[in-house]
């Protein structure tokens, strides 16, 4: 299965707030998510055909993105609806965005750049979201600083073994006596990755201090990340 | 010359902006006084090295009072001219963290401030390290207010907003300015879409009318 085929998550879905946008990169591609009104998450190409500008630095009314630069207006299809200087034309239905299939689960935004993508994950389990990490290394070394983790379980402090397993290749599931994270991973770019964390299980059990707990994991989960990387061009420099 | 509020002001200047916001999130009247510092220099001449002996902006005149110092500013503005007590709240806890906060923007997010001016206005520093120590203080940001959302708290140092988040918010608002994007701080993208919903918001040259 190469990545490209994959889906991939690029952000947690509270992160996108009806009415809002941000930018990101998949694969080295510049994309923006942004939620309508209704709360429909829609990914698209992030450049206006006009005149290049980032979308995710424009502006969401209603059902429709607008370029921050000369207002042209784009429906939920990608397709311009409206031009600011030229009120009364009838646009062209070849000025278009290219808009990616969106797929919401897990608590995490889904995309895929596949016409023939695998299987979208799948879950129906509740969670509640922790949070994002960015990390400056590749997906390899990602998954590989994951799949040695130790998490410690939210109910006792003592030992219980972390069992991680794939569920897509993009999808990890680590877990931990009760406990079970969810783990989105983003290919950025070859030199830097996203995570995106979510809990299994109820807001009553996790919120606040359940996730302060697992925040507190990430963040030294991170630093791990961080310190071998600075370790790894210590050494590069010895032998140079 | 004794009555009523002066910001001697260059509208480019993220530090008199948050000046601005402050009087603005107030609701106070002000006069503003147009100090030429690009091309110009008129901050570093005499009649302004009398009011700021350091050469710099904003300078707040009060009456008789004349202030230098953005933080020092907006912490007078707030205890003198807010009479809710809400924007420096007097509680231990609260006022502590508004402290840590107010430091920090007058500290740490000092590289940001160097990394724009870089950007903006010439080659001065070193634009790799800047940009890192500017990347680093943001993700400090970003981290504590991802902490404050597990407990459904909104703003930085209290229940509300106070001067603290309008210390912080231009260094992240301002940061395409020296090519940090918002895309890897989504805790900080949600503040600051709070923040600019707050009565009396104003823009600057950089950040955008429409959101």
């Amino acid at each position: 299965m190469r990545l490209e085929d994959c889906w991939h998550p690029l952000g947690l879905s509270h992160s996108i707030e009806a009415g809002s946008s941000a930018g990101t990169r998949l694969l080295d591609r510049e994309l923006v998510v942004w939620r309508d009104r209704s709360g429909i998450a829609h990914i698209w190409e992030d450049r206006c055909p006009h005149r290049g500008m980032k979308l995710s630095f424009g502006f969401v009314r209603g059902d429709h993105i607008a370029c921050l630069y000369h207002g042209w207006q784009y429906n939920s299809g990608g397709h311009c609806q409206y031009i600011p200087a030229h009120p009364a034309l009838d646009v062209p239905k070849t000025i278009k965005v290219p808009a990616y299939p969106v797929h919401e689960r897990n608590g995490m935004i889904w995309a895929t750049l596949s016409e023939n993508p695998a299987a979208a994950p799948e879950n129906d389990e509740p969670v509640v979201p922790l949070r994002s990490l960015y990390l400056g290394c590749s997906f390899d070394a990602a998954v590989e600083a994951l799949s040695t983790c130790r998490l410690v379980p939210l109910a006792s402090e003592a030992p219980v073994e972390t069992v991680v397993s794939r569920v897509t290749n993009t999808l990890l599931a680590v877990s931990c006596a009760q406990d079970k994270l969810l783990i989105g991973i983003q290919v950025i770019s070859k030199t830097r990755t996203a995570l995106h964390l979510s809990l299994c299980g109820s807001a009553q059990r996790y919120q606040g201090a359940g996730q302060a707990h697992f925040n507190a994991w990430a963040l030294q989960l991170r630093h791990a990340a961080e310190h071998v990387r600075a370790t790894h061009a210590a050494s590069d420099r010895d032998v140079a | 010359m004794a009555n009523g509020l002066v910001l001697y002001n260059y509208e480019l200047d993220e530090s008199c902006y948050k000046v601005r916001l402050a009087l603005s999130l107030l609701g106070l009247e002000w006069q503003a006084v147009a100090v030429d510092v690009f091309p110009g220099k008129e901050h570093l001449s005499p009649p302004f090295l009398a009011l700021n002996p350091l050469g710099r902006l904003p300078i707040l005149r009060d009456g008789d009072l004349v202030l230098h110092g953005t933080e020092a500013i907006i912490a007078h503005l707030a205890r003198a001219h807010d009479p809710s007590g809400k924007w420096l709240p007097a509680q231990a806890p609260e006022f502590a963290a508004v402290m840590q906060w107010l430091i920090f923007a007058a500290h740490d997010l000092g590289v940001t401030i160097a990394a724009r001016r870089h950007s903006l206005f010439g080659p001065s520093g070193n634009e790799a390290s800047l940009r890192a120590a500017s990347s680093n203080a943001i993700r400090i940001m970003d981290d504590h207010m991802t902490a404050r959302g597990f407990v459904q708290a909104e703003w930085f140092a209290a229940g509300h907003p106070t001067i603290a988040d309008i210390a912080l918010f231009p260094a992240f608002a301002l940061s395409r300015d020296f090519g940090i994007d918002h895309d890897e701080y989504p805790a900080l993208r949600r503040w600051a879409r709070r923040f600019r919903a707050l009565p009396g918001f104003k823009t600057m040259p950089g950040i955008p009318d429409y959101h």
